[in-house]
């Protein structure tokens, strides 16, 4: 009887069994390759989990959305190193800044949107905790970034997401630079991504390649330049 | 009957010893009625006792003023402390309130992770029971996110060496100990205290 890892990888991340999800993988890839996985395995099953998540339903926790992201940063890894052996090249979806607002100290969220971003082709820009709206638009400007993801745990440091829009506003380049917000509170309410100035969210981390895909089309509708390197 | 008599102080548990402390040594006067810490870890049960617990004092006495002693614990504990006659202990969380805003930020940028001593003793119910971390995903988890971990002691109970040190082999990070002084909370619930007094 055929496997089917697609249940057997989330089963393996629902119960947080990281070495067993990459053991799936590694059967999974056997014969093919790993970056084949990312498309057909990995990306399914994600959004299977991502759905379970966003509901809150099937008992997700935060070791199983932790592991979830070490199984998609574990298959990168897998991808990036076939990649240098086959002498190819990771594709690029271009780059993009993320961190947590100016005095939010609670990494997990973004580091596992970043995870999914970068599993996703995207050139993450990890600025990590308490980041300054100066340094969000900084590194955006230097790298020619169309997004910026946001994170912040609660309302009193999801209110430091307005000097961020204030920043965008500032340098003129509302619309060219998209701001995307995630974390527990703009879960809780929606409502505050509006306003504080964010231009969309998404349910879970595994849904922030398709929020940001949006916002950079939206941003590329908008301004077809934007930043000293525009991709 | 007095200003005081009329403040009611809503706390997390969390700060059953201290508060009560300070209370024996004649530094507060207000009666408070605690709620469960273990409520931080689903907010949305939090909010609704919250809620509960707010309502039942205004139902008391409408005019009564309410200092909540918590963190930004929950979605909407903004809306609470809007709410007439409220305040809420400035902090973003228990550890801030507890240490004050500038040693918190400090040591948070040290990736420092805290155990309050009521959370000490119950570590393995939050980390295994509530949040799913097992075997070597929670050493990966923890190791990734902090440095070590630091028990704030206030000095009111005996400090668990066991639960930390077991806390510590489980988790993978070295624990510390931080005496800590019980000023800053006291300075942030008479704060709160005074608020009420021109927050109608």
């Amino acid at each position: 009887m055929e496997r089917n890892h697609t249940q057997e990888l989330l089963s393996a991340i629902q119960h947080a069994d990281r070495a067993g999800a990459n053991a799936v993988i590694e059967d999974w890839a056997r014969g093919r390759s790993f970056s084949l996985a990312v498309t057909e395995l990995l990306a399914p099953t994600l959004e299977a989990f991502g759905e379970i998540w966003s509901t809150g339903q099937g008992g997700v926790s935060l070791a199983t959305g932790y592991v979830a992201s070490k199984v998609a940063e574990d298959v990168l890894s897998r991808v990036l190193l076939e990649s240098d052996t086959a002498s190819g090249v990771a594709p690029s979806r271009g780059p993009v800044v993320v961190g947590n607002v100016e005095d939010d100290f609670h990494p997990l969220g973004r580091k596992m949107v970043a995870a999914f971003l970068r599993t996703s082709g995207w050139d993450v820009r990890d600025l990590g905790v308490d980041v300054s709206a100066a340094q969000f638009v900084d590194t955006a400007e230097a790298c020619g970034a169309r997004v910026i993801g946001a994170s912040a745990m609660m309302y009193t440091t999801a209110k430091n997401v307005r000097k961020i829009r204030e920043e965008i506003d500032r340098r003129g380049l509302r619309g060219k630079l998209q701001l995307a917000l995630g974390g527990a509170v703009f879960k809780l309410r929606p409502e505050l991504v509006a306003d504080f100035g964010g231009d969309g969210t998404a349910a879970s981390a595994v849904e922030a390649d398709a929020l940001f895909e949006t916002l950079r089309q939206r941003s590329l509708g908008l301004a077809p330049a934007c930043g000293r390197r525009t991709p | 009957m007095t200003q005081a008599k009329r403040q009611l102080c809503i706390s997390c548990s969390i700060f059953r010893k201290e508060i009560e402390a300070l209370q024996a040594s004649g530094q507060l006067d207000l009666p408070v009625e605690f709620l469960n810490s273990m409520l931080h870890m689903v907010p949305a049960k939090l909010e609704t006792r919250l809620q509960e617990a707010l309502g039942s004092a205004h139902a008391r006495q409408p005019d009564g003023k309410v200092v909540l002693a918590y963190g930004d614990c929950c979605g909407h504990m903004d809306t609470f402390e809007s709410e007439p006659g409220t305040a809420r202990t400035e902090g973003i969380n228990c550890c801030e309130i507890l240490l004050g805003r500038e040693a918190y930020r400090k040591l948070r940028k040290e990736g420092a992770f805290f155990l309050m001593p009521e959370w000490a003793l119950a570590w393995k119910q939050i980390f295994v029971g509530q949040l799913g971390l097992l075997g070597p995903c929670a050493r990966t988890f923890m190791q990734e996110m902090h440095s070590r971990m630091i028990y704030l002691d206030t000095g009111l109970v005996p400090i668990p060496q066991a639960a930390l040190q077991e806390a510590s082999e489980f988790l993978g990070l070295p624990v510390e100990i931080l005496p800590v002084s019980l000023d800053p909370l006291l300075a942030s619930l008479q704060q709160a205290a005074r608020a009420t007094q021109s927050h109608d």
